[in-house]
């Protein structure tokens, strides 16, 4: 793929390109990321950057009970990604394989909620789940039976999750589900697979680069949500994007702040870097 | 299990599941068609009330103002920069490409409200005043990377010897540019600017922490949520579900609409 | 020299005579196309005269895509010049030459009409859309499009019909040469011999210069005035296709079109062709005395079945071992020993013979070839 009439100096056409991207991208993302990791060396406390290095906000959140938080965050994003990847398969399968023409219309409609601010979408749910809400409130009119409201619990909040996630699940999974050749599955079913082997040989490693995919981007968005927590859960559930947001407002405690913060950065670098190094991403967006 | 009554099974999931998905849209459109002050189901009281005082309000005006504006601003400068982003992504073989595809990324994979965070600190540390205008670099950080993958897609079917041709039939650099690359990715153009605007007016995790005094409707709506409920918050989050069904139809007809024009 | 499997166009069309006292339309000098350590193109000399149909053939890897794209302006030479009508072209780029390409995958503007398409390059120069259509419709004409396909949308277009807006295209700022890179590889059969055919044709009616590659040497026979072989960055033989299909100058020429039988010989003492796998001395017409070892490439054609050994000047005794209709040739597969000789007849003039029936083959001395490498 040559650019017009390469003439061989300075940039190439390629990288000329890429400059306007690459330098938003180094002053707005790796600059504020570099300056949440030096602000975590600073003082408890303290503003600005001027001062000594210090360790005491790393210990302070191993001492500290933050670490609840931390690991609520990471169970809470590990469960809805186990969830979603379950109820979402099918469905991938389904937009990729079973519904023909209608994929593109159903592909639409499971676009459409992505478009709407989350919090939006879960304030439904408040009005479906509250009391004299609607599930509540046509329990009470039609059969008289007032159940306690499920708001405010720790299963509520990961339905929202659930809810609030479906897309980057999907979307990833339809895309490695449709790189399955057909002929290569009927070729193992030529050659005397059952069905279930067929899965387990053919579509689950040929689609593994978008379940993957999909996979990461769901954990690594669930781990930073602080809506469903707050908006569905009240104070059952403390997420660690929280007790950051507390740091960084009420607490007034930036560099705390800025500790957990990039102890959560870690844990979703290395996931990244540990997945997206193996995969090929011309082959998976469509490259000839 | 035959395949008739596996395709069966894997509809019936799929409907439920999009059901679920419009649950919680349809309870909002129903709180919103209350005439009373709060939210009773069965409702008893109908009305468009609530309607006609959110559009009435003029604090709802502000905030209409404030999400658009930051909305427009975000899609215009991200589609420039996704547009030349997605050309070196995918069009030019270039020494850098692979790296700079894995970098591309990692704002997308990256939790939200972190990244609202860390961009509060870096604004703070610069001593950058909060307002809209952060909120709209805030939201390009994100939104420039998805619109560069969504206008990659076009690119990867691009032709690169239709530039070669235009080239050869004598059109000058900025000819084949104006005349045939423009034109031949305006698809994924258009498709990069619907999702830059709506991503942007939906925002909710980087606006709360970017925007200052300044609000957007999806902050107003949350403050709104966790305290001072008015059935205002129902009709809002309606006219935003269906203004974000109504755009993304619309942009799927239009495109729809032109393929079939051309072949 | 006529066996009715010679190509079309013969030697009488192409006047060489005449091709020697034209200056050339374009000379390449030692044209070098360097990647790093690797000469994809490594210096090649060239000279094509104006009006003509030059094809230079190749396998994949030979070079031959890098070599057009460097004549068209599309790649940068390392080495070597260019020269067009006697003018130095290296540094000029691809839209300031006069000449155009057609593209593999034709590049037609998908977002365009057929009229659209053709008009480009005037609409470029600026000129008004009078004339504009008024060549259009010319060219489509002399393309045998109907008129009414002026605003038709390209995507809608047949792939014969995109194959002659392609070339229209092309044609419309009538450019002084015009390049083909292997437009006709990715057409079925029938519709590409069509194609062959028309090509020809309109190259006759315009009497421009076209320069075609192709990795087909029988499509090159078709159409060509004069054909270049190529093979890892270098021109191995140059000549019209009559002498490249009966003089081919090494076995990889001769190779190239198909089955051919090819034998290792080399001079013994006594300045006898000796076949070492046959213990045999094999009878040919003249023997250059630079030869020393080789090959001895006899074609399908020339070797037929004979009753007596008296019958051919050089004969072989054999088991018939396979037998394949190709249409309107009979090839037939002849077990010498351990190896295998091919020999091809007319349908009309095969004879019935069954498996495993001992016979015996033979040719003439005048009709092997005798070659290098």
């Amino acid at each position: 793929m040559a650019a017009l009439h390469e003439t061989g100096r300075g940039l190439s056409q390629g990288a000329r390109n890429a400059l306007p991207l690459l330098l938003f991208l180094l002053i707005g993302f790796a600059a504020p990321l570099i300056a949440v990791v030096a602000y975590s060396f600073m003082p408890a406390r303290s503003f600005g950057l001027i001062h000594p290095p210090t360790l005491e906000n790393y210990a302070e959140v191993f001492t500290g009970n933050s670490y609840i938080s931390f690991t609520w965050s990471l169970l809470f994003a590990a469960i809805t990604v186990f969830i979603l990847a379950l109820i979402c398969y099918p469905i991938a399968y389904g937009l990729a394989r079973v519904f023909g023409r209608w994929s593109p219309i159903l592909t639409l409609l499971f676009t459409i909620p992505l478009f709407v601010s989350e919090n939006v979408r879960l304030y439904g749910w408040i009005l479906f789940f509250i009391k004299n809400g609607v599930l509540l409130g046509t329990l009470k009119s039609w059969f008289g039976i007032e159940p306690e409201s499920w708001l405010f619990t720790r299963g509520i909040v990961l339905l929202g999750m659930v809810y609030v996630y479906l897309p980057f699940m999907l979307f990833p999974m339809t895309l490695g589900v449709s790189m399955v050749p057909n002929e290569t599955r009927e070729a193992a079913r030529d050659l005397g697979a059952t069905r279930w082997q067929v899965f387990r040989e053919v579509d689950l490693p040929l689609s593994m680069p978008g379940i993957m995919i999909g996979l990461l981007l769901t954990f690594v968005l669930a781990v930073g949500a602080i809506a469903e927590a707050k908006v569905l859960g009240g104070q059952t559930i403390i997420p660690i994007t929280h007790d950051i947001e507390i740091a960084f407002t009420y607490a007034q405690n930036w560099p705390l702040g800025a500790a957990l913060a990039v102890l959560l950065m870690l844990v979703v670098g290395t996931l990244v870097i540990l997945v997206l190094k193996r995969f090929d991403l011309d082959a998976i967006l469509g490259r000839r | 299990m035959s395949e008739r009554s596996r395709h069966a099974l894997i509809w019936a999931w799929t409907l439920a599941v999009l059901v679920f998905i419009y649950l919680p849209a349809l309870c909002i459109l129903l709180a919103s068609l209350t005439a009373s002050r709060y939210f009773l189901f069965p409702i008893q009281k109908w009305g468009l009330d609530w309607w006609r005082k959110t559009f009435a309000s003029i604090e709802i005006h502000q905030l209409f103002e404030t999400s658009i504006s930051i909305a427009l601003c975000v899609t215009v400068v991200a589609v420039v920069i996704a547009f030349f982003g997605a050309l070196a992504f995918a069009r030019y073989n270039w020494k850098g490409r692979t790296l700079f595809q894995k970098i591309v990324l990692l704002p997308i994979f990256f939790p939200q409200s972190v990244l609202g965070l860390a961009l509060l600190l870096w604004f703070n540390a610069i001593g950058l005043q909060m307002s809209w205008m952060t909120a709209v670099f805030a939201h390009l950080v994100w939104i420039i990377p998805v619109v560069t993958l969504v206008i990659s897609i076009q690119v990867y079917s691009f032709d690169p010897a239709l530039e070669e041709a235009a080239f050869d039939l004598g059109a000058s650099r900025l000819q084949v540019f104006r005349e045939v690359t423009l034109p031949v990715l305006l698809p994924g153009i258009v498709s990069g600017s619907l999702f830059a605007f709506l991503l942007s007016w939906g925002n909710f995790p980087l606006s709360l922490f970017t925007t200052g005094a300044d609000t957007t409707i999806p902050e107003y709506l949350y403050a709104k949520m966790v305290a001072g409920y008015t059935p205002g918050v129902p009709v809002l989050g309606t006219v935003s579900t269906f203004g974000a069904a109504i755009i993304l139809l619309g942009g799927y007809w239009l495109i729809t609409l032109r393929r079939r024009a051309q072949t | 020299m006529g066996p009715s499997l010679s190509p079309t166009g013969g030697e009488g069309i192409y006047d060489k005579d005449c091709m020697s006292k034209r200056p050339p339309i374009l000379q390449l000098k030692s044209l070098t196309k360097s990647f790093g350590t690797f000469n994809a193109v490594d210096g090649i000399d060239l000279d094509i005269a104006e009006g003509e149909f030059f094809t230079i053939v190749g396998p994949s890897g030979s070079g031959k895509t890098t070599l057009i794209r460097m004549l068209a302006g599309m790649e940068q030479a390392s080495g070597g010049d260019i020269i067009l009508s006697g003018a130095r072209i290296n540094d000029l780029p691809a839209n300031k030459r006069p000449t155009c390409m057609v593209f593999q995958s034709l590049a037609l503007f998908p977002h365009r009409t057929v009229g659209e398409n053709i008009e480009f390059s005037l609409k470029i120069k600026g000129i008004d859309p009078a004339q504009r259509k008024t060549r259009a419709f010319a060219l489509l004409d002399q393309l045998r499009l109907p008129r009414d396909h002026y605003g038709k949308s390209v995507q809608r277009c047949s792939g014969g019909e995109r194959q002659r807006v392609a070339l229209a295209r092309a044609l419309a700022f009538d450019p002084q040469i015009l390049f083909f890179d292997e437009p006709l590889s990715a057409i079925d059969y029938k519709l590409r011999k069509t194609l062959e055919k028309e090509l020809k044709d309109i190259h006759r009616e315009t009497g421009k210069t076209f320069v075609y590659i192709t990795h087909s040497l029988e499509e090159a026979m078709v159409m060509s005035d004069r054909i270049g072989v190529m093979r890892s960055g270098k021109l191995v033989q140059v000549g019209t296709p009559n002498e490249i299909y009966s003089a081919p100058k090494d076995k990889f020429v001769s190779e190239f079109m198909g089955d051919v039988n090819v034998i290792p010989v080399s001079m013994n003492g006594s300045r006898k062709l000796i076949a070492e796998s046959f213990d045999k001395e094999f009878a040919v017409a003249a023997v250059p005395d630079s030869f020393s070892a080789g090959h001895l490439v006899i074609r399908p054609e020339f070797i037929r079945f004979v009753d007596k050994a008296k019958d051919a000047d050089n004969v072989l005794e054999g088991k018939l071992y396979n037998e394949y209709a190709l249409g309107s040739r009979i090839q037939y597969q002849v077990r010498v020993g351990e190896n295998v000789f091919i020999v091809e007849k007319l349908r009309q003039q095969s004879s019935t013979l069954r498996r495993d029936q001992t016979v015996l083959i033979g040719w003439d001395a005048k009709d092997g070839i005798l070659v290098t490498g």
